[in-house]
């Protein structure tokens, strides 16, 4: 059966675009959730649909749409943060909603939902394109690039943001561009686990690995492999049980997560014993 | 002695309602400044605006360079008040956390001159062995000492403290002051120390800073304790000050020559 999975271009496709998209939002949600971002990844998913309904509106690619609107929108909730003082997460609750209103009048506007929206709202991973995937591949990429180049910068302004200013780090400029990939990767993986889902990929094999590890190499790789073996695991399910992929892809994810809590007690446990 | 930090009319508001004003001093190479005042008074923001965390209006200077131009960051070791990691689990252990202190390298790799002078900084804290230990699951006091390294680990000109013995029992404060007092004394380290525990730190501190939205009081030990314009100005929280300084070590601060002491007899 698996051989017979694996035959399939269409699964290729899907698995190739899938690891890399994954093994993408699992580095940057290391960094998102320990800067308490992680809720970005949620209002930019939400954005998404703004994006993709004007893309159906207009006959463009969806992709190509939603890039600069969450790039914009991200920006906004930057300057939401930073320049009016709100919270982190109110800035992305209001930058949400716009996101999700704006999309809805559009659809409306449109003729209502359709089946092009409704694959976009919920995954279709096996319809993803080689350029779709090539653009997958340059962003990873992009993202290792960075993190072997300002690995330090990153890890201390994660940390402590203030010290990490005393040291010269332009961390407002670390967290801009910190947030303008995620959005980038944002609008990738909507077609891999849906607009619903895609923050899920962001922050569950963050937590895991944050639960069963003790340096922060230890969470950025084991982060990596929870997102991959995800997709995997995800894509071969909802072939053989003939569910969707991206809900199947999640919920691999929470079996990653509940077996890691179990270990990580397991292993408190233990160490408290002796 | 050379100006270390200068500022001049520094103003800091948050929501228009003002902060610090008008504050100019100037800091010189080798002195031990104590800032004291009341909660509110602006103390933190004074510091944080220094080290540009709060874009104050005004002058700053670092070394004869403006703050914006600064760049030899390496000379200046800060300690904040609050330890960075309050509840969640940050992946992270103690030598990695002195690491962030040196500045100029943002890859992965670590050098062996890097090893050997976060190794350094961890043994002048007491900290050594707790280098391999995950910093979150180290006591607030133990992880102090180890931000104390952290601030040290670049042998800075200066070092900017923020009420850093709150958390730390009764010898650690010691050793923490006794430290300080050192570094201060045998090799020239400025230090600005935000503090309400005059009488420990009275010992070593040069100067006095009196920080309430204005600069009230900026001067010496001696000025502080017998200028009679100061105990009016400043009143009872003045005479506090100088209570503090005088009884809790049974000893008077300023030697034999103190006016204070020779009055009380």
């Amino acid at each position: 059966m698996v051989s017979e999975f694996l035959s399939y271009g269409f699964v290729q496709k899907g698995l190739l675009a899938g690891s890399l998209v994954a093994a993408s939002c699992a580095i940057l949600g290391v960094f998102l959730v320990l800067k308490r971002l992680s809720l970005i990844g949620d209002g930019m998913s939400h954005v998404c649909l703004t994006g993709v309904a004007v893309a159906l509106l207009t006959s463009t690619s969806p992709v190509y749409m939603s890039v600069p609107v969450v790039l914009l929108s991200s920006l906004g909730i930057m300057k939401l943060t930073q320049k009016f003082r709100i919270y982190g997460d109110a800035a992305i609750g209001i930058i949400s909603a716009a996101g999700i209103s704006v999309g809805l009048v559009i659809t409306a506007l449109a003729g209502g939902f359709n089946t092009d929206l409704l694959s976009y709202l919920f995954g279709s991973i096996l319809t993803v394109s080689w350029t779709e995937g090539i653009l997958c591949a340059v962003l990873l990429s992009v993202i290792l690039l960075l993190l072997f180049a300002f690995y330090r910068d990153l890890v201390s302004s994660c940390f402590d943001e203030p010290f990490a200013k005393t040291r010269g780090i332009a961390v407002s400029t670390v967290n801009t561009i910190l947030v303008m990939i995620t959005s980038v990767a944002v609008v990738l993986a909507f077609k891999v686990v849906g607009i619903f889902l895609i923050s899920a990929l962001l922050i569950i094999p963050p937590v895991s690995a944050l639960l069963v590890s003790r340096t922060f190499k230890q969470v950025l790789w084991k982060s990596v492999c929870f997102g991959v073996t995800s997709v995997w695991g995800g894509i071969f399910i909802s072939f053989v049980l003939d569910i969707p992929s991206g809900a199947a892809i999640i919920l691999v994810n929470l079996c990653f997560l509940a077996g890691a809590y179990i270990y990580a007690k397991i292993g408190h446990t233990v160490e408290n014993g002796k | 002695m050379s100006g270390v930090l200068k500022t001049e009319n520094l103003r800091f508001a948050y929501e228009r309602m003002p902060v610090l004003e008008n504050i100019g001093f100037e800091v010189r190479a080798g002195d031990y400044v104590g800032i004291i005042g009341p909660n509110g008074g602006g103390k933190t923001t004074l510091l944080k605006s220094v080290l540009g965390l709060e874009k104050a209006e005004g002058k700053i200077w670092w070394f004869g360079e403006e703050l914006k131009d600064f760049r030899a960051w390496h000379k200046i070791g800060y300690l904040a008040q609050k330890s960075p990691v309050s509840q969640s689990r940050f992946p992270i252990c103690a030598e990695e956390v002195v690491l962030m202190g040196l500045t100029g390298r943002h890859g992965s790799g670590i050098g062996t001159g890097e090893l050997k002078q976060v190794y350094e900084a961890m043994s002048q804290t007491n900290t050594r062995q707790y280098a391999g230990k995950i910093f979150h699951d180290l006591s607030i006091g133990q992880q102090q000492r180890v931000l104390l390294a952290r601030a040290l680990v670049s042998k800075p000109e200066v070092l900017i403290l923020d009420e850093p013995s709150t958390a730390l029992d009764a010898t650690s404060r010691e050793m923490f002051f006794d430290l300080l007092g050192k570094l201060n004394k045998e090799q020239g380290t400025t230090i600005l120390l935000i503090t309400h525990d005059t009488g420990e730190v009275g010992k070593y501190i040069s100067k006095f800073m009196y920080i309430d939205k204005t600069l009230v009081f900026f001067g010496t030990k001696e000025e502080f304790c017998h200028s009679s314009a100061v105990a009016q100005k400043l009143g009872a929280f003045a005479q506090h000050t100088i209570d503090h300084l005088h009884n809790r070590h049974g000893h008077c601060p300023l030697g034999d020559n103190c006016e204070e002491c020779a009055h009380h007899g």
